[in-house]
C-alpha cells in the first residue's frame, strides 16, 4: 500500500445537487439507519454459533455508500471503526465496477482489514432498480482460521488461511470451490460454516432493510438524507475542532516490548496539528513494524486516529458515519507498527492501537484540557487456561481475565474503576460462580487494587486483581503489555499502576513475576494460583489540589491508603483519623516547594526472576479436533 | 373469613402524576373507573378520591389491588436507607466491579453504575462454599456480629447478605441473617438466596442490595397504607402487583420489596393478555405510551413473555435486578417529549417536559414544543375536550412553541413541523416495538398492537403502519388500563434455582425433588391468601443451552413431559425454542441445564367481562361533529369525531375519524376501518395506503 495521506473528505464528491433536503425524512432515515445496523447486529448474534461473536461481541456490522464511505456502523469492536470501510473500498477498487446483484464479496486479508486473519469480512453490494446504491458489510471473528498451534508467530503465513478478495457468491450462486478451500484450511469446518451463514444472514438483513427504506421514503430522499446526516455530523465535528486552539502538539509513549525482543521498548510518537476546523494526526514517528506478532495494518492506524477524533468531537453522535471524520487528516506511511506490511505477524493486532489512541489524547491535552482523559490501562488483561477435569479427564479451555481496569481521570471527574479497555466496548466479564461451576478453578479474590489509580486532583480509576487457584494442574498463558510503561497522568496528575501477571506457587512465600507481562505456557500444580492485575488510570491535576472531602472518602472507602494520602496528597490526619485541613494545607505548601510528589511513569527495571525449574507445557500429541481448535484461539481481540 | 364481605374489587395504579382506580362489582359485572391527581403527601387520599370517582367505597370492597412506583422511585431518586453489604471474603468489590462493560464505546466521560452501598459499608466475611455447596471455610459468626454492630453504629438501617454459591447452599447466608436479626430485631435484613437462587454474583448482589435499599421505605409505606385503609373502613384483602404481573400479600411485599418494582407496566401487559384471551387473539404486542416513555411487552401464543432480569436506570449505567419479570422494553418517547434542533437536525426526546411545566399547551409556563403540542396543532386533540374538558389546552401556546423552536429554523410551517415531529416520534417508537420481537426471533408484522396509556391510542395507528402491523386494538378505557389489568391478575410466586447439569445426566428424581421444593415453597408463600384462590397451578421451565454456550434460553416445559419422564420431548422442546430465538438448533447436539424455574400461580376468580349493548353498524348516536385534522399524505381533512362512551358493540367507523374519551383519543387514519367489539374494544384494521 502506498503511503497514505488520508485526506479528510471535506469536499462533497457524491455529486448531489443542492436539492432541498426534508429534515423530517432525514431524521427518520437517521433513526432508521441506527435501527438497521442494530438489527444486523442482533441477527448476527442470534445466528452465530461462535461465542466470541455473541459473548465477546468481536464483530462489526455496517452500511456503506456506493463509494464505500461509512453510513452507519453497529458495534461490535470499537477499534474496528475503520476496518470495514477500508475493506469495502478495497473491494470496490478490486472489482472496478464488476459487481452484480447477488454477489457477496469476502476477504480476510490482514493488511486490508488491518487486523488478524480471524476477521472474515463479507460484503453485499446493494442494488436499487439496477443501480448500485451502497454496501452492507459484516466482519466477525472466527475462532479458528488454521495456522500454527503454538502461541508465537513471526510471519503471516504461520497464522492461517489467507483469503484474498473474492466473490464467494456470484449472482446468487455460491462458489463451492472457495468454500472447499476454506473448509480444508480451518479446524472444525462445520462450525466455521455456521458463522459463515450467520454473516451472510446479517449482510442480507442490512441489504433488505436498506432497500425497504428506499421503497418507503424514496431513493432520492434516503440518499439525500444520508448525505444530510453526514453533513450534520461533519458540521458538529468541525465546530468542535474549530473551538480547539490552533497549534502543533506532540506526545510520546512506549510499549514494553514486542514479546520477541524482550525488554526493548517500542516507541509511540504522535503529532497532532489543529488548524482552523481541521485536525491532522501524523503517525509517521510511531515505531517501525516489529518482529513479534503485535503488528497491525494501516487500517488499524487509521482507526486509532478516528477513534481518538470521535472521542474528542462527537462521542455520542449516532450513527457512526464518514461525515464525522471529514475534518480529520491522517499521515501514516506504511511499515509502522500500526501500518505493517506483509509478511508482518498480526495475531495480537489489538494491543498497541489502544496506546496510540491514548497518546493522541496526551498530545492534545494542553490544547483541550476539558475534553481528554489521562492514560488508561490499555490492555485486555486476559489469562488463557487449559487443563483436564478430574472427574472424567476431559479437556477444557477457559478464557479468563478480562477483568477490567482503571481509566484516566478527566478535568471534572475521577476515572472509572474496573472498566474494559478501549479496544472493547460492551464486552462483559464472566461471573466467578460460573467459572467455578464449570472448571476446576477457585477464584480466591476479585477486587479493586487500592492505590492503583494515579493520584491527582481527580484520581485515576482503580485497576483490579483476580487471583485464581488451580484445583487440578493447568497450563496458563498471558500476554499483556503496559506493565513497565504505566498509564500516565495529565497536568501533574500521577501515573497509575501498570498491568501485571504473577504466579503464586503453593508454599512459596513470594510471587513469581513477569516483568514484561508475557507469561507463556506456565504449568500450575494443584494449589498454585495465577494473579492478573490490571493497571489503574492516570490522575488529572496535582494531587495537592484534591478536594479534602473526596480524599476523605477515598481513604474511608479504601480506594487510597492512608500512607498514600500522606505521601502523595499531603494529607495530615488527626489523632481521631480525620483529615486536618489546616495542617494539610501547610504540608501541601511544603510539598509544592519541594517538587513533591514525584511521579514514576516507568516502573523501575525489574530484575528477571530466577529461572524457574519447571517443565514447559507442550501441545499434547493426542488431541481431538475440538481440543486442537482451542489451542488455536490464542489471538482473540476480546476475552 | 373475609370472603363473605362485599363482592367489590378495587384496584389502584399510583403513578407520578395520576392515580387510576378501577372498581369491579361482581354481582352486577359493572366496571367503573376513576382518575385523579396523585397526592404525594398521603397517597391513600388520592386513591380514596379515585375510588369515589368510580362510585365505589373501600368499606364495601373485598379486595384491594395496588400497583405502586414507591420502590422504583426510591432507587431512581436515590432516597433509600443507609445500608451495609456482607459478602464473601475476596469479593467486597464485586458490586462495584460489575460486568466491566463500556456500552458508550467512544465516551471518555462514560459513567458506569453507582452502587447503592458505598465501599466503606461493604464488608468481607470469612466464609466460603464451593460450586457444589460444600463448605470450604466455615462462617466466622463472631465476625458477622462484629461487622453488623459496627455498621449499625454507623447508622445503617438495612443489611444485605450475599455469599458465593448460596444458590447451591444457603446455610451461611441463613445463619448470618439469623445472627444479625437476633442482635438487631428492627433492622431490615435480606439475604440473596431469598430473592434469587441463580448464579451470577454481581447481579444477585445488586438485587439484594436494592432490596435492602428500598426495604425500610417500602415496609413503612405499606404499613401506613394498611392503616389508612383500615381508617377508610376497608376490611378486605390487600395485595400488591409484582413485576411478573402476579400478586403478593403485604407480608411478602414487605420483605421481597424489590419484586414490586415495575408493578404498573406489568399490570397493563396482564390486562392485554386477558383481552387477548377474551377476543381469541394469540399474538399481540402490548404498547403503553404515557407522558415520558413508551413501553412494549409481548403476548406470544397466549402467554406473556418473561425475562430473568432487567437493568434499573437504563442499559449503560443501570443497576441489574435478577428476578423474573415481564419482559418490557422502553424508549424515552411520550406525550411530553421535547422536540429540538441539534446541528440543523430535528430530534425528538428523550428530554421530557414532564408534568411540570408540561407541554406548552398546558399553559404552565412550558415553552418547549412537545409531542402533545403537535397533536393539538394537527387537530387530533381538541382544546376543550382534554381529560373530558377538565383541562383547557392552549392552542396558541402550542403553535408558538412549534413555530419558534422548530418550524422557523427548518423553514417549515407549524403544521408541517408538528406532523414531522410526530412522524419522527412514531418511527422511534416503532423501532423499539420491532426490537421486542426481533430479539426473540419473531416478526412484529405477525402481531396485533394493543395500545393504551393516555398517549397510546393517539399514535398506535402510525406505529402499526411503520411495522406493517394489520390490526390495532384500543381496549376499553385505555387511559386506565393498568388499573383495569390488575383486576385480572393472579397470586403468583416465581422461583429459580441454578443447577448446572448436562441434560443427559439430569435424573428425573433429582429434578422432581428440586421442583417439588420450589413448588412447596411457592404454595407456602401463597398460603396466607388461600381464601382468595380458586386453584393452585404449578408451571415449570428451565434455562438450557447447548454444551459450550454461555447464554441460556428459558424454556417453558409442559408438566406432562415430566410426568412421562420424557427426556427426548424436553430436549425437542428446547431445540424448538432455540431455533426460534437463534435461528439454529441441532437435535444431535448435547444440551445442559443451567437453572430450573418454577411459577406457582394461585388462580383467583376473575371478573367476567361485561358484554355491552349491541347496536347497529352506524355510530351516529356517538357522533359529535367534525373538525379539521391534518394527516400527512392526505392534508387537512374534515374529520368526524365520536364520543367513545356512546359507542356500542357492532358500530363501525371508517377513517378518518377521532374517537374521544375521558383520558385518551384514538386517531383513525383515512382508509382505516374500526369496529366496536362486544366488550367495547375498538378493532382497527389498518388501511394499506
Amino acid at each position: 500500500m502506498d503511503a497514505m495521506t488520508e485526506s479528510g473528505r471535506g469536499q462533497d464528491k457524491s455529486g448531489h445537487t443542492a436539492r432541498a433536503v426534508d429534515p423530517v425524512v432525514t431524521e427518520i432515515v437517521r433513526n432508521g439507519l441506527i435501527a438497521v445496523t442494530e438489527e444486523m447486529k442482533i441477527n448476527l448474534m442470534r445466528t452465530a454459533y461462535n461465542m466470541i461473536i455473541y459473548e465477546a461481541l468481536d464483530f462489526t456490522v455496517g452500511l456503506f455508500d456506493a463509494d464505500g464511505n461509512t453510513v452507519s456502523i453497529g458495534l461490535g469492536l470499537p477499534m474496528f471503526i475503520r476496518g470495514m470501510s477500508e475493506t469495502v473500498k478495497a473491494k470496490i477498487a478490486h472489482f472496478k465496477g464488476d459487481l452484480d446483484p447477488g454477489d457477496i464479496l469476502l476477504t480476510n486479508d490482514a493488511y486490508i482489514t488491518g487486523s488478524h486473519l480471524n476477521h472474515m469480512t463479507f460484503t453485499v453490494p446493494v442494488f436499487h432498480e439496477g443501480e448500485l446504491v451502497g454496501f452492507s458489510c459484516c466482519m466477525a471473528h472466527w475462532p479458528d482460521v488454521g495456522g500454527t498451534l503454538s502461541g508465537s508467530t513471526t510471519d503471516i503465513y504461520s497464522e492461517g488461511l489467507q483469503m484474498p478478495i473474492v466473490k464467494i457468491y456470484r449472482k446468487g450462486q455460491i462458489n463451492e470451490e472457495l468454500v472447499a478451500i476454506i473448509k480444508t484450511n480451518v479446524r472444525l469446518a462445520e462450525r466455521a460454516m455456521g458463522d459463515f451463514r450467520a454473516q451472510i444472514a446479517a449482510v442480507k438483513t442490512g441489504e433488505k432493510r436498506f432497500l425497504e427504506m428506499m421503497r418507503k421514503y424514496g431513493r432520492d430522499e434516503v440518499l439525500d438524507g444520508i448525505h444530510a446526516i453526514m453533513n450534520q455530523s461533519e458540521r458538529l465535528a468541525r465546530e468542535r475542532v474549530l473551538a480547539m486552539p490552533d497549534g502543533v502538539y506532540r506526545a510520546e509513549s512506549f510499549m514494553d516490548d514486542d514479546g520477541v525482543s524482550v525488554g526493548a521498548p517500542v516507541p509511540i510518537r504522535v503529532t497532532v496539528e489543529i488548524k482552523g476546523d481541521r485536525m491532522t494526526v501524523d503517525l509517521s514517528e510511531v515505531s517501525k513494524q516489529v518482529g513479534g506478532f503485535y503488528n497491525s495494518g494501516m487500517t488499524a492506524g487509521l482507526s486509532c486516529c478516528q477513534v481518538a477524533f470521535k472521542c474528542l468531537t462527537s462521542p455520542l453522535d449516532m450513527p457512526i458515519n464518514e461525515g464525522q471524520f471529514r475534518a480529520l487528516d491522517i499521515v501514516l506511511p506504511p511499515g509502522r507498527v500500526v501500518s505493517a506490511v506483509k509478511p508482518a505477524a498480526m495475531r495480537m493486532w489489538m494491543t498497541y492501537p489502544m496506546t496510540v489512541v491514548d497518546t493522541i489524547f496526551k498530545a492534545v491535552g494542553p490544547a483541550m484540557p476539558d475534553q481528554v482523559a489521562a492514560g488508561h490501562h490499555a490492555d485486555l488483561v486476559v489469562g488463557r487456561v487449559n487443563g483436564r477435569k478430574a472427574a472424567d479427564n476431559s479437556f477444557y479451555i477457559y478464557l479468563g481475565g478480562l477483568i477490567g481496569g482503571g481509566w484516566g481521570a478527566k478535568h471534572n471527574s475521577d476515572g472509572m474503576n474496573a472498566t474494559i479497555a478501549m479496544n472493547d466496548g460492551d464486552t462483559h466479564n464472566g461471573p466467578s460462580e460460573q467459572v467455578e461451576a464449570k472448571y476446576p478453578l477457585l477464584v480466591e479474590r476479585y477486587t479493586l487494587r487500592a492505590d492503583s489509580g494515579g493520584d491527582g486532583r481527580f484520581r485515576g480509576g482503580l485497576g483490579t486483581e483476580q487471583v485464581v487457584q488451580a484445583i487440578n494442574e493447568i497450563n496458563f498463558s498471558s500476554q499483556m503489555d503496559r506493565v513497565k510503561c504505566k498509564p500516565w497522568g495529565l497536568f501533574d496528575g500521577l501515573s497509575g499502576a501498570g498491568n501485571s501477571v504473577a504466579l503464586h506457587r503453593n508454599g512459596a512465600d513470594k510471587e513469581t513475576h513477569f516483568p514484561n507481562g508475557k507469561a507463556l505456557n506456565q504449568v500450575l500444580k494443584p494449589g498454585d494460583a495465577y494473579i492478573l492485575r490490571s493497571g489503574g488510570g492516570g490522575g488529572y491535576g496535582t494531587p495537592l489540589e484534591r478536594d479534602l472531602g473526596m480524599l476523605e472518602r477515598d481513604v474511608r472507602c479504601g480506594y487510597v491508603s492512608r500512607a498514600e494520602a500522606e505521601k502523595s496528597y499531603g494529607a495530615v490526619f488527626t489523632a481521631g483519623g480525620a483529615i486536618d485541613p489546616e495542617a494539610t494545607a501547610k504540608r501541601r505548601v511544603e510539598m509544592r516547594a519541594a517538587n513533591l510528589p514525584v511521579d514514576e511513569p516507568i516502573a523501575p527495571t525489574l530484575i528477571f526472576p530466577p529461572k524457574i525449574e519447571q517443565e514447559q507445557f507442550k501441545v499434547p500429541e493426542k488431541l481431538t479436533e475440538e481440543e486442537r481448535m482451542v489451542f488455536a484461539m490464542n489471538c482473540r481481540c476480546c476475552s | 373469613m373475609k370472603a363473605n364481605q362485599g363482592r367489590l374489587r378495587l384496584s389502584a395504579d399510583v403513578g407520578g402524576t395520576f392515580t387510576d382506580v378501577a372498581a369491579f362489582d361482581e354481582p352486577t359485572g359493572r366496571l367503573k373507573l376513576g382518575k385523579t391527581l396523585t397526592t404525594p403527601q398521603r397517597l391513600v387520599d388520592g386513591i380514596e378520591t379515585g375510588v369515589g370517582k368510580a362510585d365505589a367505597s373501600f368499606a364495601a370492597a373485598q379486595l384491594f389491588l395496588h400497583g405502586t412506583t414507591v420502590a422504583i422511585n426510591t432507587i431512581l431518586e436515590r432516597t433509600g436507607a443507609p445500608c451495609a453489604l456482607l459478602t464473601t471474603q475476596g469479593f467486597r468489590d464485586i458490586y462495584e466491579i460489575g460486568r466491566v462493560n463500556r456500552p458508550e464505546a467512544y465516551n471518555l466521560f462514560f459513567k458506569k453504575h453507582v452502587p447503592l452501598i458505598d465501599r466503606d459499608m461493604r464488608f468481607d466475611i470469612r466464609e466460603r462454599m464451593d460450586a457444589a455447596g460444600k463448605i470450604l471455610i466455615p462462617l466466622d459468626e463472631a465476625q458477622v456480629l462484629e461487622v453488623a454492630s459496627a455498621a449499625v453504629k454507623n447508622g445503617v438501617k438495612a443489611i444485605a447478605i450475599l455469599f458465593l454459591h448460596s444458590y447451591r447452599n444457603p446455610a451461611h447466608e441463613q445463619r448470618a441473617k439469623a445472627i444479625v436479626e437476633q442482635a438487631f430485631p428492627d433492622l431490615f435484613v435480606t439475604a440473596s438466596h431469598e430473592l434469587s437462587q441463580e448464579y451470577r454474583e454481581y447481579e444477585r448482589t445488586s438485587t439484594t442490595a436494592a432490596n435492602a435499599y428500598v426495604g425500610p421505605r417500602v415496609r413503612s409505606y405499606l404499613s401506613e397504607m394498611d392503616t389508612h385503609l383500615g381508617d377508610t373502613g376497608f376490611t378486605g384483602t390487600f395485595l400488591i402487583v409484582q413485576s411478573t404481573g402476579g400478586l403478593f400479600d403485604i407480608a411478602e411485599a414487605q420483605t421481597s420489596c424489590i419484586r414490586m418494582l415495575e408493578s404498573g407496566p406489568a399490570a397493563g401487559v396482564i390486562g392485554s393478555k386477558t383481552l387477548c384471551a377474551n377476543i381469541g387473539l394469540k399474538n399481540a404486542i402490548a404498547f403503553d405510551m404515557g407522558g415520558t416513555t413508551a413501553k412494549a411487552g409481548v403476548i406470544y401464543d397466549g402467554e406473556v413473555l418473561m425475562t430473568g432480569g432487567a437493568l434499573v436506570g437504563g442499559y449503560a449505567s443501570g443497576l441489574p435486578l435478577q428476578i423474573p419479570m415481564i419482559d418490557i422494553q422502553e424508549v424515552g418517547t411520550g406525550g411530553g417529549s421535547i422536540a429540538h434542533i441539534e446541528a440543523g437536525a430535528l430530534r425528538v426526546g428523550p428530554e421530557s417536559a414532564g408534568a411540570q411545566p408540561g407541554p406548552a399547551c398546558y399553559g404552565q409556563g412550558g415553552q418547549q414544543p412537545t409531542v402533545t403540542d403537535c397533536n393539538l396543532v394537527l387537530g387530533r386533540l381538541a382544546s376543550d375536550r382534554f381529560l373530558g374538558g377538565e383541562m383547557k389546552l392552549d392552542l396558541a401556546a402550542a403553535r408558538l412553541a412549534i413555530d419558534a423552536k422548530i418550524a422557523k429554523p427548518l423553514g417549515l410551517n407549524a403544521v408541517e413541523a408538528a406532523d414531522g415531529i410526530l412522524r419522527v416520534a412514531a418511527t422511534k417508537m416503532s423501532h423499539m416495538v420491532r426490537w421486542v420481537t426481533t430479539e426473540r426471533g419473531l416478526d412484529a408484522a405477525d402481531f396485533a398492537l394493543i395500545a393504551y396509556g393516555g398517549a397510546g391510542p393517539l399514535h398506535a395507528t402510525m406505529i402499526a403502519r411503520e411495522l406493517r402491523i394489520g390490526k390495532v386494538i384500543i381496549p376499553f378505557a385505555p387511559g386506565h388500563f393498568s388499573a383495569y389489568g390488575m383486576l385480572f391478575a393472579d397470586l403468583r410466586r416465581d422461583l429459580v434455582n441454578t443447577w448446572f447439569k448436562p441434560f443427559v445426566d439430569a435424573s428425573f428424581e433429582e429434578m422432581e425433588a428440586l421442583y417439588g421444593a420450589m413448588e412447596r415453597r411457592g404454595a407456602e408463600d401463597l398460603r396466607r391468601s388461600r381464601d382468595m384462590m380458586v386453584e393452585v397451578v404449578n408451571q415449570r421451565g428451565a434455562d438450557m443451552r447447548y454444551v459450550g454456550q454461555e447464554h441460556a434460553v428459558s424454556v417453558d416445559i409442559p408438566m406432562e413431559l415430566f410426568r412421562n419422564q420424557d427426556r427426548a420431548g424436553i430436549k425437542k422442546h428446547f431445540d424448538a425454542v432455540h431455533e426460534t430465538r437463534y435461528g439454529y438448533s441441532n437435535a444431535d447436539e448435547k444440551a445442559e441445564i443451567v437453572s430450573l424455574r418454577s411459577a406457582t400461580v394461585g388462580l383467583m376468580r376473575k371478573p367476567e367481562p361485561e358484554a355491552m349493548a349491541k347496536g347497529g353498524a352506524s355510530p351516529e348516536a356517538a357522533f359529535r361533529g367534525k373538525r379539521p385534522v391534518y394527516f400527512s399524505g392526505a392534508g387537512t381533512v374534515e374529520t368526524q369525531t365520536y364520543d367513545r362512551a356512546l359507542l356500542v358493540a357492532g358500530n363501525r367507523i371508517d377513517g378518518p375519524a377521532l374517537i374521544e374519551e375521558h383520558a385518551s383519543t384514538t386517531v383513525v387514519w383515512p382508509q382505516d376501518k374500526v369496529e366496536v367489539d362486544a366488550f367495547g374494544n375498538l378493532h382497527i384494521e389498518i388501511g394499506r395506503a
